[in-house]
């Protein structure tokens, strides 16, 4: 009998899972190189809790894993020279954030007191050879769309700019930053491109999350209601099986 | 529910933001101001199943795995530094800077601060003064009998006295510039002040190499364009109505479950 109950719950579950996910989309909506995610959902097959021999068993709704779309999003124009965008799905900055290599999509830049290349949260931007090390005194830099940063005419250095081959090997840290969990290596993005002077924002698209978010609060409303009615009717047999006479 | 404090923290980053830009357009007509955007990053993840994790005793691993996000935090407010417009004044001690630079202003407790402002006056004793009647460093010091100044591209101050046919050199001004022009901090009055993000000021000549020419007689409007500014206003409202139906939609799922009776 409790079977529909249990059922319910597990729906209930994930559905309060897909609305952290979604809350988490829509207050990102507006983050530098944020890539929006999906609770990914399969049917788990289960017991019984009675009658295993004449009915087959039920299926319980499982969270499998979190989808992310690294689909590009919208360039904004913010007119800095240390603002960098990727125009290229799936390729990242390359950074050393101290504990080894992370990689971003936020290329809001900035230069340290020595005029090393830094993220905001003080990871250094990793070149071809290591650091970038600006001298702001020689001009100001121009980076062209295969990443080389030029002063004054000259090259001094270039953007490391690169990708994997499965980006589910990717781990999200938190500020932007990506950490590699497995051991897929790397490879050099030669098809995406550096926009100097430009910002990626976040592909979120906020009708689609209020749609979500609509069809989650309904579909908890109406699991909600049919544990009720589950409930129900298991108190009125009770009632009636249990009435002598 | 982690979905009510992901949604505030959505919230609070959108204030934040309405603040910056408020603050922007309220400086649109102050002289050398330079914009501020307020960048966001997302806050740290919950690993509720580690990708990568071992899927069943045949070696299958988990493809995905499930993080969980907490919201998101501002990740920094910066400067942006690009050159605001020159706008002709006609005044006699205005200053523009066309590239890179500040003017060095030496505060009453000795400290030296930075502007772009270059709105300047002379005071009784007829040094190069702005706004506030702080000096602007190196000293420059105006005749009383002056008739004519002239400031050219590269900082020399020149002076006709009455009488004299050939203008005489009063003083040249300097520039400072920096390695990490948004890691100075803001002082309001049009000033900043030097940190150890910024690095220290390397002082030159207007005109020379990494830094501006001076334009006399016109002064560097802000650098805040209307539009870009009105159209993040109204994002950042949207984004903030969005986050507040995220709370609604988890406060009205919790009241329904809290309403099942037994």
């Amino acid at each position: 009998m409790e079977n529909a109950a249990y059922v319910g719950l597990s729906r209930q579950m994930t559905l309060r899972r897909e609305l952290d996910v979604v809350a988490n989309n829509i207050a990102n909506a507006d983050t530098t190189g944020f890539k929006v995610e999906q609770l990914l959902l399969g049917a788990e097959v289960g017991e019984r809790a009675r009658n295993a021999f004449v009915r087959p068993g039920v299926s319980f709704v499982l969270d499998n894993g979190v989808g992310r779309d690294y689909g590009q999003a919208a360039l904004e124009q913010t007119n800095r020279n240390l603002d960098f965008a990727i125009e290229g799905e799936g390729a990242f900055f390359k950074l050393n954030d101290g504990a080894g290599e992370a990689y971003t999509r936020d290329g809001a830049f900035t230069l340290d007191p020595e005029g090393r290349l830094m993220t905001e949260g003080g990871a250094a931007v990793q070149g071809d050879a290591g650091d970038i090390i600006l001298d702001r005194s020689l001009g100001e830099p121009a980076v062209a769309a295969d990443g080389t940063i030029s002063q004054n005419g000259e090259p001094v250095g270039r953007l490391s700019v690169v990708r994997f081959d499965v980006l589910a090997a990717l781990e999200k840290g938190g500020d932007g930053l990506y950490h590699n969990a497995s051991n897929a290596v790397a490879i050099e993005a030669n098809d995406a491109q550096v926009r100097q002077g430009m910002l990626e924002g976040s592909n979120v698209n906020p009708i689609l999350e209020i749609t979500n978010l609509i069809e989650i609060q309904r579909a908890y409303e109406s699991v909600t209601r049919m544990i009720e009615n589950a409930n129900d009717l298991s108190r009125r047999s009770v009632e009636r099986l249990g009435r002598v006479g | 529910m982690r979905a009510l404090r992901t949604a505030a923290s959505g919230m609070a980053a959108q204030q934040l933001n309405v603040e910056v830009i408020s603050n922007n357009i309220a400086n649109m007509n102050t002289v050398g101001f330079k914009r501020q955007r307020a960048e966001f990053q997302d806050l740290l993840y919950q690993n509720v199943e580690r990708m990568g994790a071992q899927s069943s005793a045949q070696g299958t691993v988990v493809p995905t795995g499930i993080q969980i996000g907490a919201g998101v935090k501002a990740g920094s407010v910066y400067r942006i530094t690009d050159q605001g417009s020159p706008t002709q004044t006609g005044g006699r001690y205005d200053l523009a800077i066309d590239g890179r630079g500040y003017f060095q202003i030496l505060l009453p407790s000795g400290e030296t601060a930075f502007t772009r402002a270059g709105n300047f006056s002379v005071n009784g004793e007829g040094q190069l003064v702005t706004d506030d009647g702080y000096a602007v460093q190196p000293n420059i010091s105006i005749p009383q009998d002056a008739v004519d100044v002239t400031i050219s591209k590269s900082g020399q101050v020149q002076v006709t006295t009455a009488g004299e046919t050939e203008p005489s050199v009063v003083g040249q001004l300097e520039l400072a510039s920096f390695f990490n022009e948004a890691g100075l901090e803001a002082i309001g009055d049009n000033l900043l002040m030097e940190t150890a993000a910024s690095g220290a000021a390397n002082v030159g000549t207007p005109g020379e190499v990494g830094f501006g020419q001076l334009l006399h007689g016109y002064t560097e409007a802000s650098n805040v364009d209307a539009v870009s500014e009105i159209s993040a206003l109204i994002i950042a409202q949207r984004a903030y109505e969005m986050n507040s139906k995220v709370i609604t939609t988890a406060d009205q799922m919790l009241s329904v479950s809290a309403q099942v009776k037994s």
